[in-house]
């Protein structure tokens, strides 16, 4: 199968949605470039957001070296068009690369800027929010090229005090307990500080703050290449690898004139629905977890287990599965293979079916999960929900309808439908993901189906990269939707100038604040895992240990060493 | 009378004053062995209801030189294991208050395990009013667990011990109605005296309502799903426990022990008289402790777990109409049988 | 209540057998274990026969695992399999179907020095005749040979033939030293140019 862009889709740009752009560059897939003027912006998002209700899909900024700084911000417009992006750019000089910030109109954007000014150093001006959200709140603004300056010292002294013992508080203050919830919690298991102000056990205030790991996943992709980049793209995120690679191979289809057998973008789609399965298994036995029910839990993670011994049976792996390469996948399935796992699939369907509509009809998870953690579809459009955060509150978004990535995921050939629910709360999200369980059950076994039908070819040689293309790749991870940003090099063929990625939870995260306010204490867990938040994909901070002046190896006998150490008393 | 008969009544005296001492040294570890066994069983059975192994009972061949042949007495080892560890005291906390409630509250539910008669061992259960005794004993444990945490200044801890002193208030009253009501059915404060008696029709329809009550109050007092908010992990960290490590969470966790032996005990010879009184009665007496855990177990493993808002009006709703009523059947049958 | 009963149910059906099975691999009776699919990707493993020491994989390699260094007369291909990702880039690509990848997966070793964390095939080098320096493999040097005579232009065949039999056994440094003594036909490579 062939991608192709639509051949008057720049025209189609300058005459319907915006007509006074600099100039219009048409890329693979109906991605439209759209440059623009810097002071521009502002009008550009007014018109996208509030008159065609566009969603914005990522902000972000591309250090071109001496040319300065070329401000992208990318949005949706496949409501309008088939698969249309318009990525509109703007140039900002660098040596004072101030341009208007976009947070005022979209609150989609305010992560998004926030990236750009502190990992980046470009300015934005005017934005509602300037604290950090990747670095820590006391960095020196702006960056210093990863280096503390000299006579910089970490003020934790007073705030932090105050900040860990509420019983010393003053009484006035004691009435309100800021309580932090991270960056080590057992409720949420990986990396962030929820504040909540709390007012015996109901919640006034919640702010959110990021920031805790950082693998510079994107830099490593631009040094490694194209093809090592899928391996690394599949290790931003654990759970739902197979969306990011996904993701990955069809933002670098993007780049070229990328042509995939037919069934190769099965065992995509088998994939990446297998992947849906079991994250979404996983959620729901989590969910369980932090409601304090061991048992949906093992039973949730029990199912997740057979689905995981048929990825292993597939790829030859259980979590990274590596098979994902330009132009195809790596690894076929076997007919007989194909058949036999139809036939577990099928069976595992009506157990899931049976079991998690039990545990959704549960009177103590109904209790703790109805009205909890409430967002209406104006807040979700407004904030920037996406996945199964915003089609529980009843707005229906899906990038496999909208925008599909490459694979099969045409109604036509597959029937399937998008789930949503209008709940607008936490049972609405447990809905929402126990249905779409079922859904992708019955995706996966229709791949299956054709997989042990018929038999082919399941990779073409790619052709090279052109030198400076650009491409936008999106997919529905089990989270949300997924969008890859890769602009080619304009010296090697081989590598990539910048990746950009944006994940599901970097947007579910923005809106949480939203929906703690007013909650119950014992709720703030339930509220935050009803997002299914992935901090792994999500976090940007880079902290290097410049004191050390490189890494450590340590051996067998100092490793002993030390936990001796740490364990003596 | 003779003087003879005086002596003899005098040497009988002395023999149940040994014997009463004897029991009371040996009631400690054989509380402590059967605590042991009931978490165990608590493990061992919420493990099989989610599909997992749980600590072996017998060990896989291949496994036994070196995990020995059972892990039968797998919780002491974990709290034998906090024994080993560093203790760490917060610069913060309030210290004495902190170090001594630990070891007041393993104190206090040991003192009340006295009170509780065993099959074969009355210990002190004769005493008059022993049964007030034995139920503040009981509160005083509990006391001590939230007073500790509130030394520690730590927030976890101190919204633990809030949802703690709730959760207490509530289940104390249901507990305390269901004393009460077995009481004035038998007409006696003392609990040997009510766990030496007589069954009937009415007692029973009393054992019943009344034991129902109890064991409502039993899942409040132990934490057991869905009333475990005090410690709800995912919420507040490890709650009352969060700032205590070492030999103090040790003696937390031994007090836990001993306080499952503890109402598991007082349940038995409360309400399934005359199983807690004579030696012959002690395999009925294991089969009645197994089956009450087994229920406790079952109502753990299906339940999440309730906010403390919704545990308190559950208890309101449920617990206290019910201790109502176990209150008027035992009044009607003080007053008409 | 009647959920809770259903529920119980569900998890009575499986009462008997806990789902727990143990480390793979093992033999005793009374235990389950757990299988290894027929397809895991495992550790990689070399045939030291097939090999050519041609560095295709150290090129593709994506964890960077693959390292390849010359240290007197052997040249070393190692696997670290510590960094390996499994990805199995190097068995696509090497020329000579060297590389398989195993079902084998217990790479845990205490020391990283561990010489079982590594895959490690040593070749022997062909030394220059000229100056005696180890350089290449004898059979990098037969099978480029081969691979070269398959697809070459028929024009050049004879030439590109006989230069490289004049030239087999020196090592680059020599060949530049002594391309005249040896008498090769300097543009023969013309024709590859267009490629």
């Amino acid at each position: 199968m062939k991608f192709e862009a639509a051949p008057d889709v720049a025209e189609y740009v300058k005459k319907e949605i915006y007509p006074d752009g600099l100039e219009y560059v048409p890329l693979r897939e109906n991605r439209v470039i759209v440059k623009v003027a810097p002071g521009d912006l502002t009008k550009v998002a007014e018109l996208f957001v509030k008159k065609f209700e566009a969603r914005l899909l990522h902000a972000t900024a591309v250090d071109l070296e001496l040319k300065g700084f070329e401000v992208l911000h990318i949005y949706d417009f496949s409501k309008f068009k088939d698969r249309l992006v318009v990525i509109v750019k703007a140039l900002v000089d660098k040596d004072s690369p101030e341009f208007p910030s976009i947070a005022n109109i979209t609150w989609q954007a305010a992560w998004a800027e926030k990236e750009m000014k502190e990992l980046l150093g470009v300015k934005p001006s005017g934005m509602p929010d300037p604290r950090h959200q990747f670095l820590p709140y006391e960095w020196p603004n702006p960056v210093e090229s990863g280096s503390i300056p000299e006579g910089y010292k970490f003020d934790g002294s007073t705030t932090a005090k105050e900040m860990y013992l509420p019983l010393r508080m003053p009484i006035e203050e004691a009435y309100q307990t800021l309580i932090p919830i991270g960056p080590y919690h057992p409720g949420v298991i990986e990396g962030q500080i929820v504040y909540v102000k709390v007012e015996g056990e109901q919640v006034v205030a919640a702010d959110i703050k990021t920031g805790f790991h950082h693998r510079g996943i994107m830099k490593l992709i631009e040094r490694r290449g194209y093809n090592k980049g899928a391996f690394l793209a599949e290790r931003v995120c654990g759970i739902c690898s197979a969306s990011h690679g996904l993701a990955y191979i069809t933002c670098t289809e993007n780049l070229y004139e990328s042509e995939v057998p037919e069934r190769a973008l099965y065992i995509r789609t088998l994939l990446a629905e297998f992947n849906r399965i079991h994250s979404h298994l996983l959620w729901v036995g989590v969910v369980a977890d932090v409601i304090g029910w061991k048992t949906g839990f093992m039973l949730t993670w029990g199912l997740r287990e057979r689905v995981m011994d048929i990825i292993e049976a597939i790829t030859g792996n259980r979590v990274n599965y590596g098979i994902w390469r330009m132009g195809g996948v790596s690894r076929d399935v076997p007919q007989e293979l194909a058949e036999k796992a139809k036939r577990t699939v099928d069976a595992l369907r009506e157990e899931c079916a049976k079991l998690l509509l039990l545990v959704a009809d549960h009177p103590v998870v109904k209790s703790r999960l109805i009205g909890v953690g409430p967002l209406t579809r104006a807040q979700a459009y407004d904030g920037g929900a996406v996945g199964p955060v915003a089609r529980a509150s009843d707005w229906k978004i899906d990038v496999r309808i909208d925008n599909p990535p490459h694979a099969i995921y045409d109604p036509k050939v597959i029937s399937w439908e998008v789930i949503t629910d209008d709940h607008c709360d936490t049972f609405g999200r447990t809905l929402v993901r126990v249905k779409e369980i079922l859904v992708s059950c019955s995706i996966v076994s229709q791949c299956l189906e054709y997989l042990a039908k018929t038999t082919g070819d399941i990779r073409i040689k790619p052709k090279t990269v052109p030198l400076g293309a650009e491409a936008v790749g999106l997919n529905e991870a089990p989270r949300g939707e997924l969008a890859y940003y890769i602009r080619a090099s304009d010296k090697d063929s081989s590598l990539p100038h910048t990746v950009r990625i944006r994940t599901p939870s970097y947007r579910n995260n923005a809106i949480i604040p939203l929906m703690l306010v007013g909650s119950n204490l014992a709720d703030v867990p339930v509220v935050m895992g009803s997002t299914d938040q992935c901090l792994a994909c999500t976090d940007r901070l880079e902290v290097i240990d410049n004191r050390d002046g490189g890494r450590k190896i340590l051996t067998w006998d100092q490793l002993v060493n030390l936990s001796r150490r740490a364990s003596r008393w | 009378m003779g003087s003879a008969s005086k002596l003899e009544q005098e040497g009988e005296q002395m023999v149940d004053l040994i014997f009463t001492v004897i029991s009371l040294i040996v009631i400690v570890p054989l509380a402590l062995f059967l605590g042991v066994i009931y978490s165990y069983l608590l493990r061992k059975l919420s493990a099989r209801f989610q599909w997992r192994v749980g600590p072996m009972l017998r060990m896989y061949g291949d496994l036994k030189p070196l995990l020995g042949t059972t892990r039968l007495l797998q919780p002491l080892y974990d709290i034998l294991k906090l024994y080993g560890k560093e203790t760490i005291v917060p610069d913060v906390s309030r210290r004495r208050l902190f170090v001594y409630s630990p070891y007041l509250s393993l104190f206090f539910a040991v003192a009340a395990i006295f009170f509780i008669p065993f099959p074969g061992m009355p210990l002190l259960s004769g005493v008059p009013y022993s049964l007030i005794i034995a139920s503040y004993l009981l509160i005083a444990s509990i006391l001590f667990t939230i007073l500790g945490p509130v030394a520690s200044g730590s927030p976890w801890a101190a919204i633990g011990a809030r949802r703690e002193v709730e959760l207490f208030l509530v289940s104390e009253l249901g507990f305390v109605l269901s004393l009460f009501a077995v009481a004035i059915a038998r007409q006696s404060l003392v609990i040997w005296e009510i766990s030496s008696g007589g069954q009937s029709l009415y007692l029973a329809l009393l054992t019943v309502t009344a034991g129902a009550l109890m064991f409502v109050a039993m899942l409040g007092k132990l934490h057991i799903k869905p009333f475990d908010m005090p410690e709800a992990e995912a919420e507040i960290v490890a709650g009352p426990y969060t700032e205590y490590s070492g030999k103090l969470l040790g003696t937390y966790y031994l007090t836990k022990v001993f306080l499952l032996y503890g109402l598991v005990a007082l349940f038995i010879s409360l309400f399934l008289p005359p199983i807690a009184t004579d030696v012959l009665w002690l395999p009925l007496y294991i089969v009645a402790a197994v089956a009450l855990v087994f229920l406790l177990t079952s109502v753990q493993v299906l339940n999440p777990r309730y906010r403390i808002r919704n545990a308190i009006n559950w208890y309101l709703k449920v617990a206290i109409p019910l201790g109502v009523l176990n209150f008027i059947i035992a009044l009607a049958i003080w007053l008409v049988v | 209540m009647s959920t809770e009963i259903k529920i119980l149910k569900q998890v009575l059906s499986k009462y008997s057998k806990p789902m727990t099975l143990t480390y793979p691999s093992g033999v005793a009776p009374d235990r389950r274990y757990s299988q290894i699919p027929e397809g895991l990707r495992g550790i990689p493993e070399r045939d030291k026969d097939k090999c050519i020491g041609c560095r295709a994989c150290y090129f593709v390699c994506s964890g960077r695992a693959t390292s390849i260094y010359d240290k007197g007369e052997k040249r070393t291909v190692e696997i670290f399999l510590f960094r390996c990702t499994f990805c199995a880039h190097c068995q696509e690509a090497c020329p000579e179907e060297a590389i398989k990848m195993t079902n084998k997966f217990e790479i845990a070793v205490p020391n990283r020095e561990d010489p079982a964390a590594r895959v490690l095939t040593e070749l022997d080098l062909l030394k220059c005749k000229n100056c005696g320096t180890p350089y290449v493999t004898r059979k990098l040097v037969d099978r480029t040979y081969e691979r070269l005579m398959e697809k070459i232009d028929p024009i050049v065949k004879e030439t590109v033939s006989n230069d490289y039999k004049k030239l087999d056994g020196y090592c680059p440094d020599c060949r530049r030293a002594y391309g005249v003594d040896l008498d090769t036909h300097t543009k023969k490579y013309v024709w590859l140019e267009g490629v």
